[in-house]
Formats: structure tokens, C-alpha cells, sequence
């Protein structure tokens, strides 16, 4: 029926309908939809709304005014300025957020102007691909499954754009449905044997993107805003029993520096003159408990890496990434574990401790240490004639700790605000404080009489979930650290305080009427439960799937006893499996495998046999067709085809008795056996062909 | 039931066969839609064209009728037709005192409704039922129509402004629709130099009568239709089915007429794959989307889409 077409018609068909428009809106708005929830508002705005102003216009499409707003001139004025736009709002254009902004703003462009299906197709591949960028914000469930949908919209307005005819919605969504279902194993089986690169794929050079945690300097009241944070800090999988709660220091950053206020890191310990590894030697120490462990760090922007103290290696992100992709880390002379490099994406790293309270330096404490400003004065004096009725440093802490504890100093996170003098403040007059402010407190005093001492920031404590602990940023602790008899000695004058601060965790210290964060607070509300659970179902998510890495990799090779395999074993191996799911999927159905009458066999044979002669069938063809092209293409067996068309279209539809029908048949069953000899023939004579060509190549 | 065409009906062919020839030589390079044409009036159905003025709509129908030699009647649908210049109307006699029924352009044999969709709903409903019922009814009498009574409407593209598509139930009455489109390079040519072809339809010498058309009509539908072109005509229907406008049982059936009607007209005692290949976009198209290009564009995806036997 060529005949009905014009030339202006096969045009038309190359334009969109109306229902592909539609199609298409949906499949974008929901690519879009995952990033709105970290773009800037103007642009989720700007983005999305062009393509429902389009949407709107395909249904509408006599607005004039719309047409020329929408027309491809306008789409390329649109999207050059948004690209201006979006350099003055984020003042750079080359990093993660300015050019997912513009691939956002481009997708609702390049919708604006679409006409044909290649603009279809473009944007199919556009939608794709801003669908992927999503995972560089965040690789969660919750963003894995928002991309279902988008997913799914993708393949129905693929499938609607291929149509011949117009089918309904539930047919295409249950065609892509079922792609969409048989597909799965497959990517699965890809996702854990095709061979990974060391390190995530996602890291980009960082934005700046604020996280909450510890920083690099401490005033006494921060950590108390720290502490109404739910955010995770880590999470951490012991190998054996976890230890006491008590005993969780988890160490952080070291300071020293202190201006009268503040406490911040040294800044010349922090660039170099460090003692890196071969820790252990120091820590010798035999009759500790040591403790293995695995922690799974969430980005926060900084070099650090946490671990209980004290460390006795250095943390491992496993043996095939060494050299490759590693967080070099080193230990400091203070104890401090850094990276190489800031934590912007999910690490997990392998540590071991020893449960001590004090370590050998190899270096003695050095001046900072010791610094005191003029500032509280109130303070030193007092330490002075403290430390006068003891005689050891040891001696005189434990008096400190015991002064905490026997003077109405009471545990809070909503502190009264300090003044020029914080310490001498908080310790005579509020008598109120959290952590910072005791600690501040305790090695202010202990400096005061020239004992060497310094904070030490980190968390205390982590909540078990099952089998593994999650710490929280509202774990966030600061604690002391006094030099005596040639030891880093740890005192945590919280815990004189507050004792149950560090026995029960947060909720438990507070008085009764005070701020907790929601998930510190103790009790078993439905609440907390439904959000360990949740946060269980992420660990594994992080554990097994985003963390999935070359080295679970190789795990799993060694699980399944081929322990290395080469990568053309493994391509077999995946070819093998996939082909064979692709052949259960597309195993003949039961229709298919009903009984076939003699006329069916003999009539699969025919189209066989012209398969292996070259012809094959197309196929809406009929029969004659099928014949008639057969006998032009084969032309030296054109009698013998065209007698064997004959005796089908006889067969199928020419009113003949049975019995005629049967003598046909006889005939039929001769000619399909002298068209079967042929096609053999020809197939020796290809491969004796090709053999000869392969010889004469190789002679030649 | 099934017998097959005799041997005496052969020069009945012949005829058929002159019948499409000399209307070839009115409408250059059109054998394709001549031979439709020819087949929906075999099998007792209406035929729809949609296209451009100035392509040769009229000359087809006029052709036909001369051909066969039946009288036909133009109608031209405007925006302003009422059904009573469809039909017919009552008018008072003052010399009898009674109502004498005026025939309307519908008593006719060959009718070209030209320009269909330019008139409101109630007239072309009136025209419509006419097709149908094969009478009309008005004042309580009732008055039947020709038996051979064929129209030929023509619709233009339902884009033009002013026109009032028909409906879907409407469009089921037509049993096919064609377009004619423009003439080849090559025919338009050989047109161009001979000059407009109306001049001769005047000489045009009926090939057939009334009485062979009906002739033809039973001996196409006494041709054989064998199971395996039924189950490919059920394969079809159901393959439609899958997309919003199906086909319905009244459009299998008049699928299988036209088969029939258009394997006769080949010479064939049965109808094959091939045939039902030949006739299905012309039937199913308009059926399917309501327009003739887009559905014939629709109806040959839908063959592409299943296996032909």
C-alpha cells in the first residue's frame, strides 16, 4: 500500500505526535524531580517549567505568541542565558553543581525546540544522563529508588515514539515492565562480576559543600550545637564483642593552640614534622585489649579519620587498593589519623586499637602545650593554690576531677553565654557548661601549674543497631589530655560531672526539660525504632552495594573457589549466563510449543530452508510474497520454489478436497526434500569457500 | 455455500475486467484505487475519498456510472444543507390537495456527495441512514432507494477549516476510503497534453448493466474464504484491539465482503493472504483514526505487525 504515501506523508511521520510530547514531558519532569531537591530554587523553576510551558503548547498549539517563545532560536537565546545565570548565581561554571544546573536547564531547552524524533532521541539520551548526575549528590535508597519511575517513564516514551499503532498506556507500561524485569538479572549479574575500577566512580573535585562535624578549632559552648544533630557521623562494624560504652574515646582532632577563648589546632604539627606509622612499637604494650574494626565514614569535608584510642595501625581500605586508590593515611605525633586528602565521599577503612587511656609519645610535648594567655587569671590562681596542698601532677588532676564533682557545677547543653575571660567565668560564676567548657577548664588548670595538657575533640559512645554502631554527630565529645610521667595520659572531666554522660550516652546526662536531639534520647519510642531500622536497611545498602568495590570483588571470586580469574574467563563466564537467561526468557511459549499440524511443519521447513539460502522472511509477508521474492533471488530454483508456493497457497486457501489436498502434499513433502538438499549444498559450498579464501589468505 | 466460480462466468469477468480498463482510461495510474473503487461497489458498500479538490473525485464517479451504465446525482454538501435537500420533501398539491413526495438527490443509483464533511451533523446524518437503510422514511411513508444505490462521498482533510468531521460511528458506514492523491509525473504528463479527460466521459459506453452488478455481488460472495485467511483476519482484529480505536465485528465482516469481493474481481475463486493484505488499510484506515491518510499509515503498521500466513 506504498501507493497511499506521499512523500509529505513519510515527512509527517518523522514529526512528533502529540501523544509522544506527552510521553516525553512526563519522562523529563520526572528526571528532573530527583535534583530539585538540591538545586537552587529559580532553577528547578526555570527548568521545569519550560517543559510545561511546551507541554501546555503542544495542546494548545494556535497561541502565536508561544510558538515564536518556543521556536529553536529562542531555545538557544533560552539556554545561553541560563548559562549566564548560573554563573552569577554559583560565581564559578567548571564543578559539579553549575554544570548539573545547566544540563538541567539545557533538557527543558532542548524540549522546548523538539519537533522531529531525532530531537526524541536526544533528549531520551539527555534525560539518561541527568538522571545519572543525581548520583553524584547522593547515592542512597531513597535517590536509587526516586530513579524507578524516572527509569520507567524513560522506556514508555521510548516504546511510545517506536509504535506503529497507537496502543494504549498499559501496554507499553507493561511491555517495558516486562523488559525492565527480564533485564535486572543481567544488570545484577554485571554489577558484581564486571571488573570495577579502584575507587568510586563518582569523585569529582569537591564543591564546597557544607557538612556537619567537628572543626578545626573549639570554642567551649560548640560542641553543645554539634550535639542537636541526628546526622550520622560513622558507623562502625566490630569483629567480636564491642567494647564498654565507656571506654568508646573515638579521637579526633588534637589542639593545642589556645588564645584566652579558643582552642585550635596547631598549625605546625598539622603541615609536617610528623611521626607517621610503625605505631605499634610505641603502643608495645601487651597485656591490652586489642580491638579490630570496620568504619564506615560519612563525607565531612575534612582530613581526619577517627578511631578508638589508642590506634595501633593504621587504617586499611584493603589490600588490591593499595597504591591505586587509598586515603594514605598517616598517624601524627598527637595520635591524629589524617588522609591524604579531604573525606568528600563515603570511605570505609579497617582499624585496629588497643583499649588504653594512654600512650607513649615518641617526642616530648612540646611548647604549645603549655600556653596560657593572661586571660583568666582567676583560674591559674586558683590552680596554684590547688596543686600547692598535692604533690604529684597525677595527684593534683585527680583532686581537679574531684572538685568538678563535689562543686555544684551542673551538666547542660544550653550554657549561659561567657564573656572576655571564659574560664574564670565558667568556672566561678555560671558553674553551667558542657564538655568543651569542662575540659577547657580542666587543662587550662593543669597548664596553669605547668603540666603539659591539650583537648582532644572526637565522640564518645555510638549506639549498637543490631550488629553494627552507628555514631552520631550528637556523640560529638571533647575531652583532656595531660602529659604526665612521660604519657599522654587521657582525663575526661565531663564524665567527674556528668558520669552518666559517658556510661548512657547524651539523654541520660541532661536534666529533666532540656533540648535532646530526638534520636539521643533513651526509651525505645516508635520513632527511634523505625529510624534504626532505616538506618540498618542504608548501612547495607552503603555496605553491599554502594561500597561494592574491586576488592568485595575479589572476596566473592575467592567465595565462589576462582580465587583471580582472568578477564577473558570472566567475559565467558558472562556471556555464558547471559545468553543463557536470554534463552529462558525467550524459550518458546506454551502457544508455541502446541501441536503443529503437518501443513505448519512443512511450512517452518520452506521458510527455513529459504533462510538458509539467503531469503528470509520478513514478517508480515504472505506466502506469495515470500515465494515470489525467493524465486527472483534464487532464480536457478525459481520452478522449484514457485511449485512449492503453488502447492501452499493450495494447501491454504483454495477450496480442494481433502484428498486432492493429501496428493498435494505427497508432492510437497518431494520438493521440500530436493529444496532442503539444496540448501545443504549451498552451506558446504560457503564453508568450502570461506575455507579456500582462508587458505589462499594465509599461503598468500 | 463455497461453490466454486463456474467455468460460464468467466465472460462475466471479462466484462468486470473492461470495466476497470475503460475507467483507466479516464483516471490516469489509478488502477490501484480504481480497482477498490470497483470492489466496495461489488460488495455492496459505500466509498469514501478524502483528498484535495482538482484530483479527480468526480471524474471517478461519473466515470463509474457511465461505465456501468447507471444514472448518478451530485450533491454538494454546505454548511447550510438541511436534510430535506437530501432526501426529498412533501409538497402540497393544490390541484389534488394532497402531499406529493419530491425526490431528493438520493434517488438515484450513483451518488457523489461531494464535500460531506462540510455539513452539519442532522444533514449528513440524513444521508447517512439513507446509506444504511437503503430507503428513506419521511410523513410516515416510506420510500426505498435503487438497489444499486452506491455513494461516493468525498470529505476534505479534517484540517480545513469549516469542516464538521464525522464520527467514528458515521465513518463505519462507508466500507472503504481511499485517497487518490496526485498523478505520477509520467500520467500527469500525458494529461496535461491531452487536456481534461470530462470531455470524454460523455462518450463513455456502459460496459454493464443493474442486472450484472448484482450478478457479481452474488458470485463474489459465494467465494471460498478458507480457515487459514479467517485466522489471519481474527489475528488482525485482535492485534487493533491492542490500540484505542479497534476494529469492530461489523468491520471483520465487511473485511471478509471486500476480500471477496476484490478476489473475484481478480478472477480468483478464494481469497488469500495476500488479498486481505491488498483491501486492509483501505477498510481499517478511517476505522482506525478517523481520517484516510493517517489511517492507512496506521492500518499498514498494523499489518507489518503480525505474522501473515
Amino acid at each position: 500500500m506504498i501507493g497511499f504515501l506521499s512523500k509529505k506523508q513519510i515527512k509527517t511521520r518523522t514529526e512528533l505526535r502529540a501523544r509522544s510530547f506527552d510521553a516525553m514531558a512526563v519522562m523529563i519532569l520526572l528526571a528532573q524531580l530527583p535534583h530539585v531537591f538540591h538545586l537552587p530554587i529559580w532553577i528547578s523553576v526555570f527548568g521545569a517549567g519550560v517543559v510545561a510551558i511546551k507541554w501546555w503548547n503542544v495542546h494548545h498549539p494556535n497561541n502565536l505568541k508561544l510558538n515564536w517563545v518556543l521556536s529553536s532560536r529562542a531555545a538557544v537565546v533560552l539556554g545561553l542565558l541560563g548559562g549566564v545565570l548560573i554563573k552569577l548565581h554559583f560565581g564559578y561554571f567548571i564543578g559539579r553543581d553549575p554544570c548539573v544546573a545547566f544540563l538541567f536547564l539545557l533538557l527543558g531547552c532542548k524540549f522546548a525546540e523538539a519537533r522531529r524524533q531525532s530531537d526524541a532521541t536526544t533528549l531520551m539520551c539527555l534525560s539518561g544522563f541527568l538522571l545519572l548526575t543525581q548520583y553524584l549528590y547522593s547515592q542512597s535508597i531513597l535517590s536509587a529508588l526516586l530513579t524507578i519511575p524516572a527509569v520507567m517513564s524513560l522506556g514508555v516514551a521510548l516504546s511510545i515514539l517506536n509504535e506503529h499503532s497507537t496502543r494504549s498506556l498499559s501496554n507499553h507500561a507493561r511491555l517495558v515492565g516486562r523488559l525492565l524485569i527480564q533485564g535486572a538479572p543481567i544488570a545484577a549479574l554485571l554489577f558484581i562480576v564486571f571488573p570495577r575500577l579502584p575507587g568510586p566512580l563518582w569523585s569529582l573535585p569537591e564543591d564546597a559543600t557544607a557538612t556537619t562535624g567537628l572543626s578545626d578549632s573549639m570554642s567551649p559552648g560548640e560542641i553543645g550545637n554539634l550535639s542537636q544533630s541526628d546526622e550520622v557521623a560513622f558507623r562502625v562494624d566490630f569483629e567480636g564483642t564491642p567494647p564498654d560504652a565507656r571506654d568508646l574515646y573515638w579521637r579526633g582532632p588534637v589542639m593545642s593552640n589556645f588564645d584566652g577563648s579558643n582552642w585550635s589546632i596547631n598549625k605546625l604539627q598539622a603541615d609536617g614534622a610528623i611521626e607517621t606509622s610503625n605505631t605499634t612499637a610505641d603502643l608495645g604494650n601487651d597485656n591490652s585489649k586489642s580491638i579490630s574494626y570496620t568504619v564506615t565514614l560519612q563525607p565531612h569535608n575534612k582530613k581526619w579519620l577517627f578511631a578508638l584510642e589508642q590506634a595501633s595501625s593504621l587504617p586499611s581500605t584493603g589490600e588490591s587498593n593499595a597504591g591505586k586508590f587509598s586515603l594514605n593515611p598517616e598517624i601524627r605525633a598527637d595520635k591524629q589519623i589524617l588522609s591524604n586528602k579531604p573525606i568528600t565521599n563515603i570511605v570505609q577503612y579497617k582499624q585496629s586499637s588497643l583499649m588504653l587511656d594512654r600512650y607513649t609519645p615518641s617526642t616530648r610535648p612540646s611548647a604549645i602545650d603549655l600556653i596560657l594567655t593572661g586571660k583568666n587569671s582567676r583560674t591559674a590562681a586558683f590552680a596554684d593554690k590547688l596543686f600547692s596542698k598535692h604533690e604529684t601532677p597525677m595527684a593534683f588532676a585527680m583532686a581537679v576531677l574531684s572538685w568538678f564533682n563535689t562543686q555544684p557545677y551542673s551538666y547542660t547543653l544550653q550554657p549561659t553565654l561567657l564573656g572576655d575571660s571564659p574560664i574564670d567565668e565558667f568556672m566561678f560564676d555560671t558553674q553551667n557548661g558542657f564538655c568543651g567548657h569542662y575540659a577547657s577548664a580542666f587543662v587550662v588548670m593543669m597548664r596553669a601549674v605547668g603540666i603539659p595538657a591539650r583537648i582532644v575533640t572526637g565522640y564518645q559512645g555510638g549506639e549498637m543497631n543490631d550488629d553494627y554502631m552507628i555514631v552520631r554527630q550528637s556523640e560529638a565529645h571533647a575531652w583532656a589530655e595531660v602529659f604526665i610521667d612521660g604519657q599522654w595520659i587521657r582525663f575526661d572531666p565531663t564524665a567527674a560531672v556528668a558520669p552518666s554522660r559517658v556510661d548512657y550516652g547524651l539523654a541520660a546526662s541532661l536534666p529533666e526539660g532540656e533540648p535532646v536531639p530526638r534520636l539521643a534520647r533513651a526509651g525505645n519510642g516508635w520513632i527511634k525504632r523505625a529510624s534504626l531500622r532505616w538506618d540498618r536497611v542504608n548501612h547495607g545498602w552503603q555496605r553491599m552495594v554502594v561500597d561494592f568495590n574491586n576488592e568485595s570483588q575479589s572476596k566473592f571470586w575467592k567465595k565462589l573457589g576462582a580465587p583471580n580469574p582472568q578477564l577473558w574467563q570472566i567475559t565467558i563466564a558472562l556471556l555464558a549466563l547471559a545468553a543463557a537467561w536470554c534463552m529462558w526468557v525467550l524459550r518458546p511459549s506454551r502457544s508455541a510449543m502446541a501441536p503443529v499440524t503437518e501443513d505448519q511443519k512443512f511450512w517452518r521447513a520452506y521458510s527455513q530452508y529459504l533462510d538458509k539460502l539467503g531469503v528470509s522472511r520478513l514478517p508480515a509477508e504472505t506466502g506469495a510474497q515470500l515465494t515470489k521474492r525467493a524465486s527472483i533471488e534464487l532464480s536457478e530454483h525459481s520452478e522449484l520454489i514457485a511449485r512449492i508456493g503453488l502447492a501452499f497457497s493450495k494447501i491454504k486457501f483454495e477450496p480442494i478436497s481433502n484428498k486432492r489436498k493429501s496428493a498435494i502434499r505427497v508432492q510437497l513433502k518431494r520438493d521440500l526434500k530436493k529444496l532442503a538438499s539444496i540448501a545443504r549444498r549451498a552451506k558446504t559450498q560457503q564453508i568450502a569457500l570461506q575455507t579456500l579464501q582462508g587458505k589462499s589468505s594465509a599461503t598468500s | 455455500m463455497n461453490q466454486p466460480v463456474l467455468r460460464a462466468e468467466i465472460s462475466q469477468l471479462a466484462e468486470l475486467s473492461n470495466v476497470v480498463a475503460q475507467l483507466e482510461t479516464i483516471l490516469l495510474g489509478k488502477r490501484q484505487q480504481i480497482e477498490l473503487a470497483v470492489a466496495c461497489l461489488i460488495a455492496n458498500g459505500h466509498l469514501l475519498i478524502e483528498d484535495v479538490p482538482g484530483v479527480g473525485k468526480t471524474t471517478l464517479a461519473q466515470g463509474l456510472s457511465a461505465t456501468l451504465g447507471l444514472p448518478w446525482n451530485r450533491l454538494q454538501f454546505t454548511s447550510d444543507l438541511l436534510p430535506a435537500d437530501v432526501i426529498g420533501v412533501s409538497v402540497f398539491n393544490t390541484s389534488t390537495h394532497s402531499f406529493d413526495f419530491k425526490q431528493g438527490p438520493v434517488f438515484t443509483s450513483v451518488l457523489l456527495a461531494d464535500e460531506i464533511n462540510r455539513a452539519p451533523p442532522k444533514a449528513q446524518s440524513a444521508l447517512l441512514e439513507a446509506m444504511e437503510e437503503r430507503q428513506v422514511s419521511l410523513d410516515g411513508e416510506t420510500y426505498k432507494l435503487d438497489d444499486e444505490f452506491f455513494v461516493i462521498a468525498t470529505q476534505n482533510p479534517t484540517d480545513q477549516l469549516g469542516a464538521y468531521p464525522l464520527p467514528e460511528s458515521q465513518l463505519d458506514r462507508f466500507l472503504v476510503s481511499i485517497a487518490l492523491g496526485y498523478p505520477d509525473s509520467d500520467e500527469e504528463r500525458t494529461l496535461l497534453k491531452s487536456g481534461d479527460r470530462r470531455q470524454s466521459i460523455q462518450s463513455l459506453e456502459p460496459v454493464a448493466g443493474p442486472l450484472q452488478i448484482k450478478h457479481w455481488s452474488q458470485a463474489a460472495a459465494r467465494l471460498h474464504v478458507s480457515d487459514t485467511v479467517i485466522d489471519y483476519i481474527q489475528a488482525l482484529l485482535n492485534e487493533s484491539r491492542l490500540g484505542d480505536n479497534g476494529l469492530s465485528p461489523r468491520a471483520g465482516l465487511s473485511l471478509v465482503r471486500l476480500c471477496k469481493a476484490f478476489a473475484y474481481l481478480n478472477g480468483q475463486d478464494h481469497v488469500t493472504a495476500d488479498d486481505v493484505q491488498h483491501v486492509f488499510p483501505a477498510l481499517a484506515g478511517h476505522r482506525l483514526t478517523g481520517q484516510v491518510k493517517s489511517g492507512a499509515i496506521a492500518a499498514q503498521a498494523l499489518l507489518n505487525n503480525v505474522t501473515a500466513p
